[in-house]
Order: C-alpha cells, then sequence, then structure tokens
C-alpha cells in the first residue's frame, strides 16, 4: 500500500489565539500572538494508532511531512523540497508529484485551504484521507477524528467505496467579521466509511451506494424529462450524472443547459441563461443543495441571479441529492439577495432522492 | 448474541400459547379451516371492539401493508413519512405511481400537518406508521387523522404493529371511515413474530379492494393466536414491564452522554457521534439497528431487552466509551 503524507504545518494555528484562519497575514499575527503548530500533534496521534504495517510512505520533506514520521518505524520516501516558509504552491507541487508516484491514498493534514490545494492538484483522480487541523472546516471532506483517520488507514483497499464531497471556499476576511461567505470551490473523493466523516458541517453522503444513488437519480430525472423545456443544470457531481445519462459532457462547477437532449449552453453566465429562456419561452432548473448548510440557490451557482429564478418560477425548479445529503438536513435554504425571489422559493418543495423516490421538504430564507 | 435490532419481544409466549402451537403442529397435514380462522377473526373482533366482517387476516402486518400497495397506488400516489418501517417504504418506491416522502428529522421531529394536507389533496394513498418505527413517536392525533379521512379522496393506512405499547389506537374510526385502515401485529407484543400473525381493521373502500385477500394462515398460528389473545393479562404485563425498562434505558443511556429520545415503543432512537459504534457493539455480542445506511449516520435503533440484557448492553458501552476516551 502506498499512501502519501503532505501535512500544513501552520493549518489551526489561528483558532487558539481566536483568529479565524492563517491565510495572507493573519499567520503573522497568529505567531505574535503566541498560537502553537496543531498540526503536527495531530499527524502524531494518528500515526501512532496506525496497526497495520504493510505501508510504503512517500511524504512531503520536513515539517510537511518527514519530521512526523522519522522514528514510527514506516517505511518512507521523501519526495520534492521546500524553503523555510511553507507554501501552498509546496503542498500542490508535492501532491502532484505523489499522484505521478503513483499513490494509493493520499493523507493530507490541514484546514479548508489546504483542501483547496490539494484539490487543484489531485482533482478526482486519487482518493484522500483528509485529517481537520484547520480553524475553517466547512468543506465535508474531513474524518471526524485521529482515531477515524488512523481506522481508515487500517482498513483501506483498493476497492473500497469511494464519495465525493465538497471542498467550500470561505472568505477569510468576511469570516473574520462574523460573516459566512461560502462558495463551492471543488470535489474530492474520500474513502466513504460514513460514521468516520465529519457530520457536523457536513455534506454530500453515506454509504457505497453513493453513485449508484447519483445514477438513479439521473435516470429517474431523465425519464421524466419534457421536450420543449430548456434544462438549467446547476453544478455538482450529482447534476454531472444526470448530464452523463443524457449524454452530455458537464461543467463541474458551472451551469450547461440542454433542449431536447442536446447540450444548448456551457458554463452559462446570467446573460447566456437569460438569452436561452428567450430563445427557448419555458424553461427548467435542476439544482443540488449544498451539503451541511442546504443552500439550493446563493451561495454555489451565484449564476442564477434573482431575475434567472423569477423567470423560470418554484413550479419549474427541481431539486435532487443523494440520499446522505439530504436527509440530514433540516431543511432546504435561499439567500439570493432579493426578499421577494426568497419568499416565493420558500415552502414546501420535492426533492428527488431515488428513483420514484421524492423527499416532502421545507425552503426557508 | 443479544438481538435488540428487531423489535421483538424479550418474553416468550406463555405456556398455553405454545401448548396450542404445538396442537396445531400436530395437524400440520392440513390447513387450516375457515371456521378456525373466523374464530381467531372473532377473537380480535372481542379484543379490538371491531366487528369480524371488517377483520382481515396477514401472515405478519407487513404482507398486508405490501397487498394494499399494490392494490391501491396504481393510480394514485404513495405518501409516507421519511424515516417509517422500511419494508413498505421499499414496497411504496418500487410499486407505486408516484411515491412522496415527508421529510422529519431529529431532534424536533416536526410533522407540520399543513404541508402534509395539501399534499394530500390530490388522490393519495397515505402510510403513517404511529408510533413510527424508527423514531419511537406518534406523530397522528385525532384532528390530522379526522381531516385526512374527509377528504374523500384519500385512503389512510395507520400502521399499529406498536400499539400495545403506546395505548393509543384510531381503530375506532373505521366504522365511520370507509377510508381507513388500521393495521396491527401480535408478532410484537404478544410474543409471536416467529409464527407471523398480523391483521387489518378496515373500512368498506379497503374492504372492497382486498376482497380477494384471503390469507389461510398456518394452523399453529392461528391456534397460538386464539389463545394469546385469551391471556391478554400476560401481554400487558410484559408490556408494563417492556414500558418501564424503556424509561430506565433512556435514563441510563443519557447519562453515558449518549442521546436518548423519549419513545412510545418497546424500542429507544439513540443518537451518538461515536464512530462505528454498531460494529462495537455487534463484535462484542450485541445487535443494534444501524440507522446510517438508510437514514442518518449517527443514529441507532435499539429493542428493549430483558432487564439483564439491558444491564449488559449498559456496561458494554460504558467499556467501549471509556475504551475510546483511553485513546
Ligand atoms: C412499524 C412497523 N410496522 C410493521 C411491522 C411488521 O410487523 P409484522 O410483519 O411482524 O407484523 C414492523 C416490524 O418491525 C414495524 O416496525
Amino acid at each position: 500500500m502506498k499512501l502519501g503524507l503532505i501535512v500544513n504545518p501552520i493549518a489551526g494555528m489561528g483558532g487558539s489565539v481566536g483568529l479565524k484562519g492563517t491565510d495572507g497575514d493573519a499567520y503573522r499575527k497568529a505567531l505574535e500572538l503566541g498560537a502553537t503548530p496543531v498540526s503536527p500533534v495531530r499527524i502524531r496521534q494518528v500515526l501512532s494508532l496506525v496497526k497495520r504495517r504493510d505501508i510504503n510512505f512517500l511524504v512531503a520533506p520536513g515539517k510537511m511531512g518527514e519530521d512526523y514520521i522519522r522514528g514510527t518505524g514506516f517505511i518512507y520516501e521523501v519526495v520534492g523540497s521546500i524553503g523555510e516558509q511553507t507554501t501552498a504552491d509546496d503542498t500542490k507541487k508535492i501532491a502532484r508529484e505523489m499522484v505521478d508516484r503513483g499513490v494509493d491514498l493520499l493523507i493530507f493534514v490541514g484546514g479548508d485551504g489546504t483542501a483547496r490545494d490539494i484539490a487543484d492538484a489531485v482533482d478526482l483522480k486519487i482518493p484522500v484521507l483528509a485529517i481537520p487541523s484547520g480553524v475553517k472546516m466547512f468543506s465535508s471532506v474531513f474524518v471526524v477524528s485521529p482515531y477515524a483517520a488512523a481506522r481508515i488507514m487500517d482498513s483501506f483497499t483498493a476497492d473500497m467505496p469511494l464519495v465525493e464531497r465538497e471542498v467550500m471556499d470561505i472568505d477569510e476576511e468576511a469570516f473574520r467579521q462574523n460573516k459566512l461567505a461560502a462558495r463551492l470551490y471543488s470535489y474530492l473523493k474520500v474513502p466513504g466509511i460514513e460514521p468516520l466523516l465529519q457530520a457536523s458541517k457536513e455534506a454530500s453522503n453515506t454509504s457505497k451506494s453513493e453513485e449508484a444513488q447519483k445514477r438513479e437519480i439521473a435516470e429517474y430525472i431523465v425519464e421524466n424529462m419534457e421536450d420543449g423545456y430548456v434544462y438549467l443544470l446547476g453544478p455538482g457531481t450529482t447534476l454531472k450524472a444526470i448530464a452523463g445519462k443524457i449524454g452530455v459532457e458537464k461543467t463541474l462547477l458551472g451551469i450547461d443547459a440542454v433542449y431536447n437532449g442536446k447540450l444548448v449552453g456551457k458554463d452559462l453566465n446570467e446573460k447566456g441563461i437569460l438569452e436561452l429562456i428567450d430563445t427557448y419561452g419555458r424553461a427548467r432548473i435542476i439544482v443540488t443543495p449544498i451539503g451541511g448548510n442546504g443552500f439550493i440557490f446563493g451561495r454555489a451557482s451565484k449564476q442564477f441571479t434573482p431575475e434567472v429564478l423569477r423567470r423560470v418560477g418554484k413550479e419549474n425548479t427541481i431539486v435532487v441529492g443523494t440520499k446522505g445529503k439530504i436527509l440530514k438536513l433540516k431543511h432546504l435554504r435561499v439567500d439570493t439577495g432579493d426578499e421577494e425571489v426568497d419568499r416565493m422559493l420558500s415552502g414546501p418543495i420535492k426533492v428527488v432522492i431515488g428513483y420514484n423516490e421524492e423527499l416532502l421538504m421545507e425552503v426557508r430564507a | 448474541m443479544i438481538r435488540l435490532d428487531l423489535n421483538e419481544n424479550p418474553y416468550p409466549p406463555p405456556r398455553s400459547v405454545l401448548e396450542e402451537a404445538e396442537k396445531g403442529l400436530r395437524e400440520v397435514n392440513r390447513y387450516c379451516e375457515q371456521a378456525c380462522l373466523d374464530e381467531l377473526k372473532r377473537s380480535i373482533e372481542e379484543y379490538t371492539g371491531i366487528p369480524w366482517r371488517s377483520i382481515k387476516l396477514s401472515p405478519g402486518s407487513d404482507t398486508i401493508l405490501r397487498e394494499i400497495i399494490h392494490s391501491f397506488s396504481i393510480d394514485r400516489k404513495v405518501i409516507m413519512l421519511n424515516p417509517s418501517f422500511l419494508p413498505t417504504l421499499e414496497c411504496a418506491k418500487r410499486h407505486s405511481r408516484k411515491m412522496v416522502k415527508f421529510h422529519i428529522t431529529p431532534p424536533e421531529f416536526i410533522l407540520k400537518r399543513e404541508i402534509l394536507q395539501e399534499e394530500a389533496r390530490e388522490p393519495s394513498l397515505v402510510i403513517i406508521d404511529n408510533p413510527n418505527n424508527p423514531t419511537g413517536r406518534e406523530f397522528l392525533d385525532k384532528d390530522l387523522v379526522v381531516d385526512l379521512l374527509d377528504n374523500k379522496n384519500t385512503l389512510l393506512v395507520i400502521d399499529e404493529a406498536y400499539y400495545e405499547f403506546s395505548g393509543n389506537t384510531f381503530s375506532n374510526l373505521v366504522n365511520e371511515y370507509g377510508n381507513l385502515a388500521v393495521t396491527r401485529t401480535l408478532d410484537k407484543a404478544f410474543s409471536l413474530a416467529g409464527l407471523r400473525v398480523g391483521y387489518l381493521l378496515a373500512g368498506e373502500k379497503f374492504m372492497e379492494g382486498l376482497s380477494d385477500f384471503n390469507v389461510i394462515l398456518p394452523r399453529p398460528s392461528v391456534y397460538a393466536a386464539i389463545a394469546a389473545l385469551k391471556n391478554m393479562q400476560y401481554v400487558m404485563e410484559n408490556a408494563r414491564r417492556i414500558r418501564s425498562e424503556r424509561k430506565r434505558l433512556i435514563r441510563e443511556l443519557n447519562k453515558l452522554g449518549i442521546e436518548a429520545y423519549k419513545s412510545s415503543t418497546n424500542f429507544i432512537l439513540v443518537k451518538s457521534e461515536f464512530p462505528g459504534l454498531g460494529d462495537k457493539l455487534r463484535v462484542k455480542g450485541i445487535a443494534v439497528r444501524d440507522l446510517s445506511r438508510d437514514w442518518i449516520p449517527g443514529y441507532y435503533r435499539i429493542s428493549v431487552g430483558l432487564p439483564e440484557e439491558n444491564n449488559i448492553l449498559l456496561e458494554t458501552l460504558k467499556e467501549i466509551l471509556a475504551d475510546e476516551s483511553n485513546n
């Protein structure tokens, strides 16, 4: 078993001194305030809990990995090089190299920022194991505890079921001012052992049938699609599965449009969407909420502006999502920036969660 | 293995019931006579107060619930709560024209009745287990039930598998409303899970649609059921013991930091963030129902066992939680 290990040595330092994150200048401020590193403690704990010995580690140099594995008895090899101050580029560069060298699972320790760097480098090419040590963990990729991380490492096999989870981008500046500005950034694949994944700020799904669930949803949606409507497909992997079933390409984080089974718009902005509605007359939106917070509009897909939503209407809004994501949500949310549109979207809505399986939920503004 | 995963009754049926089952066993080369099946219906009539012509027998109540879905959901949608008794949900999903589930979440478990009523305006088959499995809660009250029934396009099925533990029933409305059916079972409170005896109390719309559902139950089951209904004191005493153990278990679980919700049944819904708790218990010889796959991760359904079984459960949980904090 070949495992990669990358540690963001400064992630999590803001928390103890009341800062929210260590992006940019905040890191220096955290140090001045006497913050101590969290990541080294975390990874040492995980490594001490791992029982299996058939692991070949590829580790980042020095305080990004090597320092914590030395002396543990694990076989390892150092990948890449770093300077005194570690950077996001180090993470990306080393992660890419690990992918090239064929690691089966990439373990990283950090917060949302680290998850984004890893997502940039790795995408969905290989599974990752995300050990939380950051302050802001709105991404749903992280495991619940060092103990859970060790369990996954002990039981990891090449055919272990994987689920795609969301990586979020939080504007740290806004977050420090207690405003939450979260945006879907990307996806990572993680081992799908649900109770071991963080449930508090969660996201998309549970069991091994995650992919099968998406296919089931896609089948139901596509069977019920009507000619004469332009379908606007929002971001996310569930929508990707729907596009796959139709037989068209999907921009993972953007909005694409389909009319009578044909792709008629790619990665659309508001203007493009409005033009399509003008051209075809009737439109439907298909979206999936963000895991954990349940936002369907106003967070992940800003291109669905109040004007677009007004023209499409609630009756033509179709919400989909796998059970693992949906059943944990109390309700769905909207925050379009337009009170009237928020009100129009509020109230009961049916969410497609399987083939012939719709869940009656509430939308709240 | 201590089985706390299937909501069974931990107490065996009394001697009189076992003897009747044995008697039935000695004649199993013969189908059970209609007269005998009618006698069981008469016994149920006496127990429920519903005339025997409004009663159907079924091998376990799950079978007649399936039959109802097959017979009545071709031209109407099915509305259920999510979560609900899983086999019924699965059956409705596969066989109904359209299926809508009403989303209920912890810890408040709110059923917004206006939303349900609005959804039931079109012709619907509404199936609600009351008390609900796995939450252990009762979601229905008389106003809501009557309101749903007043819409003649609605067919309402109330699954009262746990009636003897909750003490609340809507069966008395069956005579008045042809669009109401209540399912019950002797598999739980009467300790007959291994013999599978269920029944339906239903208004005329249901009885018409199910006119060719006439199942001959196994002879041992019928004999045992008749005997069991003669000994209500035994059943009610067990139900009382289980309720009192339930109360104790909820209190003790909460003390351990495991959130245990109130229940009107012989099982308890609990929540624990502890990773893989179900597997850990199984390894130590206790089976509970892990709801992560079918509902929400971190939730478990635990049947109330014998007092000594419940003690072992509590001790084992303590050990597991202590192990974790040492790690
Ligand atoms: C809500 C509910 N309904 C019905 C049943 C089925 O009971 P039976 O088929 O044994 O009568 C169960 C069993 O667990 C249940 O929990």
